[in-house]
């Protein structure tokens, strides 16, 4: 009456497809949740989902694109509502990516002496630090430098057009960036001073 | 092209999404830039160690959490299987055997949609509208809806807040039960009353059905229905109720309705 049967070969070809990336969702899903349990509930929630559309799924084609984007969709309906984080969907987004380049923000950055992050980060401050960004911001970091996705497989996720990818990465990376900088500054190991990076690789 | 121009197309440059023509003419300026060069190597220096660092320290799934998704996985889709062949065998047996069990069908998919609603809702912890005393929010609840809202009560777990929700449009109280935390028990429990227009074929004996990896009891009490989504297995419901005179042993809908309820 509603056709919903399945075979058990199909769930066997789910299974397979699922089973590579169940650790990038989870990852990834911490990082949008920020905590383990409402991760697990939300990997839950997508393959739950993923499973129930399994047929509408074109078999050959991005899986992976795929199962994110139902992560991402899920973790938009739902869970985004209880978090209340606000959305950058203001006016700057609305100016053209041209535009939108040429901030204050950008003159600002080049104005101050660039610094060499330390060349071993420490994980922890990263991942702590990616959880700090504006939801955002946050999506296409996660999907661009821990997934590796291109940016038009982002654009499709997220269904944005590439510029914003392009320009959420931009600004998105410039603050990570900048809260590693303030983060090593404290750190005893300090951030390293550009006159002694280069002293030093005059030495090397 | 200018500094100012190589900036808008560092970001494309460094994820090697330039396309050729772009990129030819970004490297040809930094071929005769004095500070472009070293502005692009700090930043593809950056961007390197973030991206190392975030890929090597992201956690891996609990192998715990992996097995319960394929068990859900698998319970998800048997169920679903048996409902096929159960409509196949009926078809053999005969069309009015057939329209019986088809009818029968329809009732329990009527439910079933209610558990899964139900149990997704449960799951995204929406905010609650109240967190008091079970009396304050049974008082809280008054004329709010158009059936009584009873908070039954369970052993070792008590409500703590709750709020109105709709589950398939249908206006529901809902409850938020949360026990002391132990291993059997580890998340709140919801609660959900309806009052009932028949539709969501749910008998006096409890049946226990399971959605997005919570398991849902429903019963019914005169017009009002209730489904109680929870992570506890179903011999942990079972205990949950008190040992009671009418031990739902050999039945195979079990009785677990509060002991408050149950006549």
């Amino acid at each position: 009456m509603f056709g919903l049967s399945k075979s058990n070969q199909s769930r066997g070809q789910f299974e397979a497809l699922l089973t590579p990336w169940l650790d990038p969702l989870y990852a990834s899903a911490l990082r949008l949740t920020r905590n383990e349990r409402n991760a697990e509930d939300l990997v839950q929630d997508t393959v739950m989902r993923a499973w129930r559309f399994f047929e509408k799924f074109e078999k050959g084609t991005n899986f992976r694109a795929w199962i994110f984007k139902i992560l991402t969709n899920t973790f938009i309906n739902s869970y985004r509502r209880n978090t209340r984080e606000r959305s950058l969907q203001d006016e700057s987004e609305r100016q053209s990516v041209e535009a939108r380049f040429f901030s204050a923000e950008l003159t600002e950055q080049t104005q101050n002496p660039e610094e060499y992050l330390l060349n071993r980060v420490m994980s922890q401050d990263v991942l702590v630090a990616i959880d700090t960004l504006s939801i955002d911001f946050r999506m296409v970091v996660i999907l661009a430098d821990l997934q590796e996705f291109s940016y038009k497989e982002i654009a499709e996720i997220l269904d944005i057009p590439v510029g914003t990818v392009m320009s959420r990465l931009f600004r998105g990376r410039k603050q990570l960036q900048k809260i590693l900088v303030a983060r090593e500054g404290i750190a005893p190991s300090g951030a390293i001073d550009l006159n002694e990076f280069r002293e030093r690789k005059k030495l090397a | 092209m200018n500094c100012r121009h190589l900036e808008t197309q560092l970001t494309p440059y460094l994820d090697g999404e330039l396309i050729a023509e772009a990129r030819v003419e970004f490297e040809a300026h930094l071929a005769t830039c004095p500070t472009c060069p070293r502005h692009v190597e700090i930043e593809r220096h950056n961007l390197s160690a973030i991206r190392d660092a975030a890929r090597t320290g992201s956690p891996t799934a609990p192998p715990e959490f992996k097995a319960k998704l394929f068990e859900n996985l698998a319970r998800d889709s048997n169920r679903q299987r048996r409902a096929g062949v159960t409509r196949f065998a009926a078809v053999a047996a005969g069309v009015t055997f057939a329209i019986v069990i088809g009818h029968h069908e329809y009732r329990g998919h009527q439910r079933r949609l209610y558990e899964q609603d139900a149990a997704m809702r449960h799951a995204r912890q929406f905010p609650l509208e109240i967190e008091q005393s079970p009396d304050a929010i049974s008082r809280w609840f008054g004329g709010k809806l158009d059936h009584p809202v009873n908070l039954p009560r369970f052993p070792n777990a008590t409500a703590t807040g709750a709020r109105l929700l709709q589950v398939r449009d249908k206006p529901a109280a809902y409850i938020r039960y949360e026990s002391p935390p132990t291993r059997s028990a580890p998340h709140p429990m919801g609660l959900f009353v309806y009052g009932d227009d028949n539709d969501l074929d749910v008998g006096s004996e409890a049946e226990v059905g399971s959605s997005h990896g919570y398991n849902v009891v429903s019963w019914r009490e005169g017009d009002v229905v209730y489904q109680l989504v929870t992570d506890l297995d179903e011999q942990d419901i079972r205990d949950l109720m008190p040992p009671g005179e009418s031990a739902p042993t050999a039945r195979p809908a079990i009785d677990v309705r509060p002991a408050s309820l149950q006549r």
